[in-house]
């Protein structure tokens, strides 16, 4: 059992940083961004081309994939998102566009690293063992490092005066305007920011398990489920459905094991469920 | 003298339905400046075309003799001019401690900031008491308030004020009255007041103009608007 709940944990704070990127954008600029699986692969191959190729220290690796990430995700908004948006009413045409990115991001991962599964190796190796947890030093060293990343990006959206004009933007754009916010500068830092989040998470996590040119889209699929569970557009609600997510991930891994591999199908059916008694999730109201 | 805005033959339209069809106020240094009129006059439409919230197609706009119209509202703030928006819009998850930061966003002196927001609480002590409650959970009136001290915050030369009276207990439109004349004569805030509440606003105010449907239909010393028999039949009810 507590076995369990520390992978919970560990795969909850990877889950949990991604949908903060995820809704991050969303209630930023109320696009959904497909393309945010992409975005994680892209950095963990930064990291796999940096740590693993080229061998130097994971932390820089990691700084490669953030920094790599939020070019990427800035680029993307100055220059798509921004266009789009400027000209067009109608919400589809940023979700057109944003499965167009996720296509065009997986085209150039397999062009540029191929389509098989690479890895690196440990950050650091060892196993941390009690009575009755059996915990890899890495995992608890990459949970750690997400908790951190996590605590950190939420006092910054709390206490600092970009983090403040990001959620006044979020909660109502014409105010923010009136207050002296450039709506477009910040819609750029915090797209460059949420892409930044899943940038880290890949790199994180190539560590961990690895990387592969095809994850892209069910990582997207699983940051939208989080997402939906917690409430879209609230912290709060990304961070509880990135570890309500782990959990039940990895307690279906578990308890689920001899029936095959049937945990997501349960997890479909419950969100369904969930879902049509609570439609806006856990937290239905943006950045609270 | 040059007045402080200048708002000259401006046309503004809403695709192709005209709101302002060839308006023109001003505002001079020190005074409050009442705009009334009745649903859709485009009153709001007004102060919309001076925040840069919307583009006017014909006439110009000008502060302190230079023009603005065309800019940004972003620079608007920089520049000196506030706005209190319609329906107020708070920014309903935050405190009204962040509420406040918000409308100091364009300065950085910390300790100018503070007195600020003491000058604010002094003014409106109401906002003392909720100083860390979310700002979306206050009274209508409550919220009023803090979107007005919210709009001091960014020390404006010239204050917007769109329908203050609008959803607000009427014991604390008193209030809030009082207010727009003490900050007006404490700040060194030009206001430019729209209202609905016709009766409040030509007693708050120096000079007043009446809308209707995009044109300015009379104009002046708003105690004499008062007391004038078409005002009183257009935009008072008859009754005084
Ligand atoms: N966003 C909009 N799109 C289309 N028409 C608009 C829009 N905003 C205002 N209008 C129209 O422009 C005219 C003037 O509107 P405005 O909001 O300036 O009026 P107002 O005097 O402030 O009215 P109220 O007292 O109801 O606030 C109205 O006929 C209104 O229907
Ligand atoms: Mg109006």
């Amino acid at each position: 059992m507590e076995q369990v709940i520390a992978n919970g944990l560990y795969l909850g704070a990877q889950y949990a940083l991604i949908a903060l990127g995820l809704t991050l954008i969303f209630a930023l600029m109320n696009v959904l961004n497909f393309a945010h699986g992409q975005m994680y692969v892209l950095g963990g191959f930064v990291t796999y081309s940096i740590y693993g190729q080229l061998k130097l220290p994971f932390v820089i690796a990691l700084i490669c994939s953030g920094v790599t990430l939020a070019i990427v995700g800035a680029l993307m908004e100055k220059f798509l998102f921004r266009t789009v948006i400027r000209r067009s009413k109608r919400e589809e045409s940023t979700m057109l566009l944003a499965a167009a990115t996720a296509f065009f991001l997986d085209a150039v991962v397999l062009l540029l690293f191929g389509e098989k599964q690479r890895g690196v190796p440990k950050i650091i190796s060892g196993v941390f063992v009690s009575d009755r947890v059996i915990l890899p030093y890495d995992r608890i060293l990459v949970g750690v490092v997400a908790i951190v990343m996590i605590a950190t990006f939420m006092l910054f959206m709390q206490y600092s005066k970009p983090g403040r004009a990001m959620r006044a933007l979020a909660q109502d754009r014409i105010a923010a305007q009136l207050m002296g916010v450039k709506v477009e500068r910040y819609s750029m830092i915090g797209f460059a920011l949420g892409a930044m989040l899943a940038g880290i998470v890949g790199g994180l996590l190539v560590s961990i398990t690895g990387v592969n040119s095809g994850i892209g889209g069910p990582i997207s699929i699983k940051a939208f489920l989080m997402v939906m569970i917690g409430g879209a557009g609230v912290v709060g609600g990304a961070i509880a459905g990135g570890f309500i997510l782990g959990m039940m991930e990895s307690v279906g891994l578990t308890v689920l094991r001899a029936y095959g591999d049937i945990t997501y199908l349960v997890i479909f059916a419950l969100l369904m469920i969930f879902l049509s008694i609570r439609p806006h999730g856990l937290m239905g109201k943006p950045w609270g | 003298m040059e007045p402080l805005l200048k708002f000259d033959d401006v046309e503004l339209y809403y695709d192709h339905v005209y709101a302002l069809k060839g308006v023109s106020i001003e505002v001079h240094e020190g005074e409050t400046v009442a705009l009334i009129g009745a649903n859709g006059a485009g009153k709001s439409s007004i102060l919309r075309a001076i925040t840069g919230l919307r583009k006017i197609r014909k006439g110009e706009i000008r502060y302190h003799g230079s023009r603005i119209d065309g800019t940004a509202p972003d620079e608007i703030v920089r520049m000196g001019i506030s706005m209190v928006p319609e329906a107020r819009r708070v920014f309903p998850f935050m405190t009204v401690r962040d509420n406040l930061l918000m409308g100091a966003f364009t300065r950085t002196n910390k300790i100018e900031i503070q007195q600020s927001i003491d000058m604010v609480l002094t003014r409106f002590p109401r906002l003392k008491e909720r100083f860390s409650q979310q700002a979306g959970t206050m009274s209508g009136g409550e919220q009023q308030m803090l979107v007005i001290g919210r709009a001091l915050m960014a020390r404006p030369r010239l204050l917007l004020l769109d329908e203050p009276s609008l959803g607000v207990a009427p014991k604390l439109v008193q209030d809030i009255a009082r207010s727009i004349v003490a900050i007006n004569r404490d700040e060194k805030v030009s206001v430019l007041l729209v209202e609905q509440n016709s009766r409040m606003a030509l007693r708050v105010s120096q000079r007043a103009y009446a809308l209707t449907t995009g044109k300015v239909a009379l104009s002046g010393n708003s105690a004499e608007m008062l007391a004038d028999e078409r005002v009183r039949h257009l935009y008072l009810g008859g009754e005084i």
